[in-house]
């Protein structure tokens, strides 16, 4: 789903972030780790063309399409539709006069998701004729009963009800009450703002999540919920997740592979089990000592 | 993080503006300053040469009483700069110092001070001046003080806002905890991180003041005829317009370019008073 | 020995109290006051440090309340320690530092900078120029300067790097001053605390040693919280009962979350003894490992 060789961002000829090889499959997590300046935000910001001012070369690839030489056409499409970004404070992105519902709605609309289901054929998940597709979150779906069940149920209503069917769908996906849709943005908690952004994701059909410290304001309990949700959609639905975090700890729990990043350079990369264990830069041991 | 590159690589052209916002004010300030001196006519009318457009000899033309308008700029901008920078120098003093007390006291004293402002603002503002300036003698101090009277509760609200939010910063609690006196705490720290959109909105009310000043003016209770005041030039230039445009035009651009100029340098303020912006 | 004490202490803003009835005891060895963000633990330092004046009970110091107390003496003893954004932008770390010295004691200020591990020629900078680690270590400098007796420990790492925070923690496990530390992260508490004690929703729902709190919870809620920090390596965290259930107003303020919520729930709670600490819970006995 992404895949990524010789990345090199630049800030006025100062190289901000270096990335040799970085690939996510699809169903896979990978996570980079590294303190405040390391270069693992504006990394995972180019990958959607995000950095203006940068000069990036290299090449990035995100499900299928070559950001750096795009059209901006095929960018916004796989922006916010196939992929999603989740950020660490979600609230500030939501219009607070507006129903999180509406704002679910207009975002659907404007993707045009579920006003004419077989517009989008290769959407992913929620288009009709999703199962065929060969994007794979088709497959993905397999593994998530409620929501092939619910679809297969569903006679293909169009317009309206089928809009709400996916929104609910959506949100319950990330266990919260469809109720929520009914709630202004400054009535929900940020566990609960967090895990709409991701219920947004998937209901605009995203394959491919791309979170920056999602958790770290969050209270530990909640952040245990957000991880849960977002592990729980990679393995039911196949979505590949990279993961940006400075916390080590959460990391090895839910990351197949991690890049270690210091002063914009991958100082070590590998599978998260080995990385962790057999730590080979010194920068990693010192990372791994300072854990509580 | 991407902040330290972004920092470096954010355009300078907010300081270049303030910087030009700045130059505009001391041109204008120094023209209404040496306008004796630059003024290309005595400011008296020559009723032989009433309404000629701007020509080599007029450059903006003269007005109905063949006064050079160029001239009656130049002087007008004294009246109209003394009179908005009066009028703001009275009510910020007044309304930032009743808007801190407020908004870092809290309790009863915010409640009093507030409910002060509440009834000043419950008049209309242009009745309240034309009230003052009926019962004292029509003059610019007049203007100055009927003005001033109805402007400074809206800086005590500003600032009794801001303040408030002030007063719950943790450097504030933690002042207060070294036992650093009430007053002191407002001194050094309330008030100076209070002051930023209060030097914006000073600057964002120039031109409303000196348009004010103009309506009481034209209303016979301000400068009166034949003092040069911009305000007054484009009242009584109105009903000119479609016939002899410049006698309205060139003090309504002078009121336009000094307003925008104050708007210009309140942006580069507010840029350069964030100790956290004066780094990008 | 107890240096501060809360007794029945009662905290709102407004009329609306967010910490109900809480007696406390500020004691040697490190205090943890852990909770999640709502849990009225900020509330509670604030009345700790005399800036918020209870709705109703008492905090001691000493033999008199923070009410009849010589003010001047007590902000000497008992200063906080706020997050790395408690510097006012405008004043250069030196003047921050000083603030509350005499002008005879300003070469105190190299002093106290070199303490906390910042090189002296930081006191010429303003906030914005230094590190968020950097930034901390002045915020702890400044409350040093007044040569206090106790700390109130706020949240003080939890914006920074996990290597300043360790460096953080480590300068402040060096200091001989008493502490009272408030955070959510557990971790951090079992390292400088030898006391804690869990809020919840405003309540203290379990107090005991440190140790015993974190390797045998009595209260669901502790267990919930620790189950919920990530372990290198270990199994994903797990969330135990819906977060977003708000605290109940009757009965025990946890049932609505609670896996183990029984009909006896409904029935508020008393902190009670069991084994060396104090719970709030009816069914400690089941979270309670014998």
């Amino acid at each position: 789903m992404i895949e990524v060789r010789d990345l090199q961002v630049r800030y006025g000829g100062r190289v901000v972030a270096d990335v040799p090889e970085l690939d996510v499959n699809q169903g896979e997590c990978v996570a980079i780790v590294g303190e405040s300046g390391s270069g693992k935000s504006t990394t995972l910001l180019s990958l959607l063309g995000l950095t203006p001012d940068a000069e990036i070369s290299g090449h990035i690839r995100v499900c299928g399409v070559d950001v750096l030489t795009a059209a901006p056409r095929r960018l916004r499409e796989i922006r916010g539709a196939r992929v999603a970004l989740v950020m660490q404070t979600p609230q500030a992105a939501l219009s607070p006069a507006t129903r999180l519902g509406v704002l679910m709605r207009r975002a659907l609309k404007l993707h045009g998701v579920g006003s004419a289901p077989d517009r989008r054929p290769d959407s992913g998940s929620h288009a009709g004729a999703g199962e065929g597709s060969d994007t794979g979150a088709g497959g993905g779906s397999d593994a998530s009963p409620s929501l092939s069940l619910q679809k297969n149920r569903t006679p293909p209503l169009g317009g309206k009800g089928r809009l709400e069917e996916i929104m609910g769908e959506a949100v319950e996906a990330v266990m919260l009450d469809r109720e929520i849709l009914r709630r202004y943005p400054h009535e929900i908690s940020g566990g609960q703002a967090q895990r709409f952004a991701i219920a947004l994701a998937i209901a605009l059909g995203a394959e491919v999540i791309l979170a920056d410290e999602p958790t770290s304001a969050l209270d530990v309990t909640v952040q245990a919920e957000v991880v849960g949700v977002l592990r729980r959609l990679r393995e039911e639905r196949g979505l590949a997740l990279l993961l940006v975090s400075h916390d080590l700890a959460l990391v090895s729990t839910i990351a197949d592979r991690v890049l270690v990043m210091k002063d914009g350079a991958v100082v070590e990369s590998g599978p998260a089990a080995k990385v962790l264990a057999e730590p080979s830069h010194p920068y990693t041991r010192e990372l791994l000592e300072a854990l509580p | 993080m991407t902040e330290a590159p972004l920092r470096r690589t954010l355009p300078r052209i907010p300081d270049r503006f303030a910087a030009f916002g700045a130059v505009l004010i001391v041109l204008v300030v120094l023209a209404a300053i040496f306008a004796p001196w630059l003024a290309p006519y005595p400011d008296e009318p020559r009723p032989l040469e009433m309404l000629q457009p701007p020509s080599g000899a007029h450059w903006f033309g003269t007005d109905q009483v063949g006064r050079d308008v160029l001239t009656r700029v130049l002087y007008g901008g004294r009246t109209s700069l003394f009179i908005a920078i009066a009028v703001l120098a009275v009510s910020s003093v007044i309304g930032v110092t009743l808007g801190v007390v407020a908004g870092y006291a809290g309790g009863w004293i915010r409640d009093v001070i507030m409910r002060i402002t509440d009834v000043f603002l419950a008049f209309p503002a242009l009745l309240l001046s034309l009230a003052l300036a009926v019962v004292l003698q029509p003059s610019v101090n007049t203007v100055i003080l009927a003005i001033a009277v109805t402007w400074w509760p809206w800086y005590t609200r500003l600032a009794a806002s801001v303040a408030a939010s002030i007063a719950t910063r943790s450097y504030v609690d933690a002042a207060r905890c070294l036992g650093v006196p009430a007053p002191l705490i407002v001194l050094r720290h309330v008030l100076p991180n209070s002051l930023t959109p209060v030097l914006v909105q000073l600057s964002l009310d120039v031109g409303g003041v000196i348009l004010t000043s103009a309506a009481l003016s034209y209303l016979g209770l301000g400068a009166q005829e034949p003092a040069a005041e911009w305000g007054l030039m484009v009242q009584q230039g109105q009903t000119l317009f479609t016939t002899n445009w410049w006698v309205v035009t060139f003090p309504g651009l002078a009121i336009l370019v000094t307003a925008f100029a104050f708007n210009v340098l309140g942006e580069g303020l507010r840029n350069a008073l964030d100790p956290r912006r004066a780094v990008r | 020995m107890t240096m501060l004490r809360a007794e029945g202490v009662t905290l709102g803003y407004g009329r609306r109290p967010v910490v109900h009835d809480v007696t406390l005891d500020i004691t040697e060895g490190g205090v943890g006051l852990i909770g999640e963000s709502g849990s009225g633990k900020t509330t509670l330092a604030r009345a700790f440090l005399g800036l918020l004046t209870p709705m109703s009970g008492n905090i001691w110091y000493g033999d008199q309340t923070l009410k009849n107390v010589d003010m001047r003496k007590f902000r000497k003893d008992v200063q906080p320690v706020f997050q790395a954004e408690a510097l006012d932008p405008r004043m250069r770390i030196g003047a921050s530092i000083a603030e509350a010295l005499p002008r005879s004691a300003r070469p105190k200020v190299e002093d106290l900078l070199e303490q906390v591990g910042l090189d002296p020629g930081v006191a010429a900078r303003r906030p914005h120029q230094l590190s968020g680690g950097q930034r901390q270590r002045v915020v702890i400098a400044r409350a040093l300067a007044v040569e206090p007796r106790l700390l109130i420990l706020d949240e003080p790492t939890s914006a920074l790097d996990v290597t300043v925070q360790a460096r953080i923690l480590d300068l402040l496990a060096s200091l001989d001053t008493e502490r009272l530390l408030i955070t959510h992260n557990l971790a951090v508490v079992d390292r400088l605390c030898r006391t804690s004690h869990v809020l919840f929703a405003g309540r203290v729902v379990e107090s005991g040693p440190t140790g015993d709190l974190l390797a045998k919870p009595a209260h669901p809620y502790t267990r919930a919280l620790r189950d919920a920090v990530p372990k290198l390596g270990g199994a994903p965290p797990e969330a135990k009962g819906r977060t977003e259930a708000v605290p109940a107003q009757t009965g025990c303020p946890f049932r609505l979350r609670c896996p183990l919520a029984a009909p006896e729930c409904e029935q508020p709670p008393v902190l009670r003894d069991m084994g060396g600490r104090q719970v709030a819970c009816h069914r400690a006995e089941d979270v309670l490992p014998k």
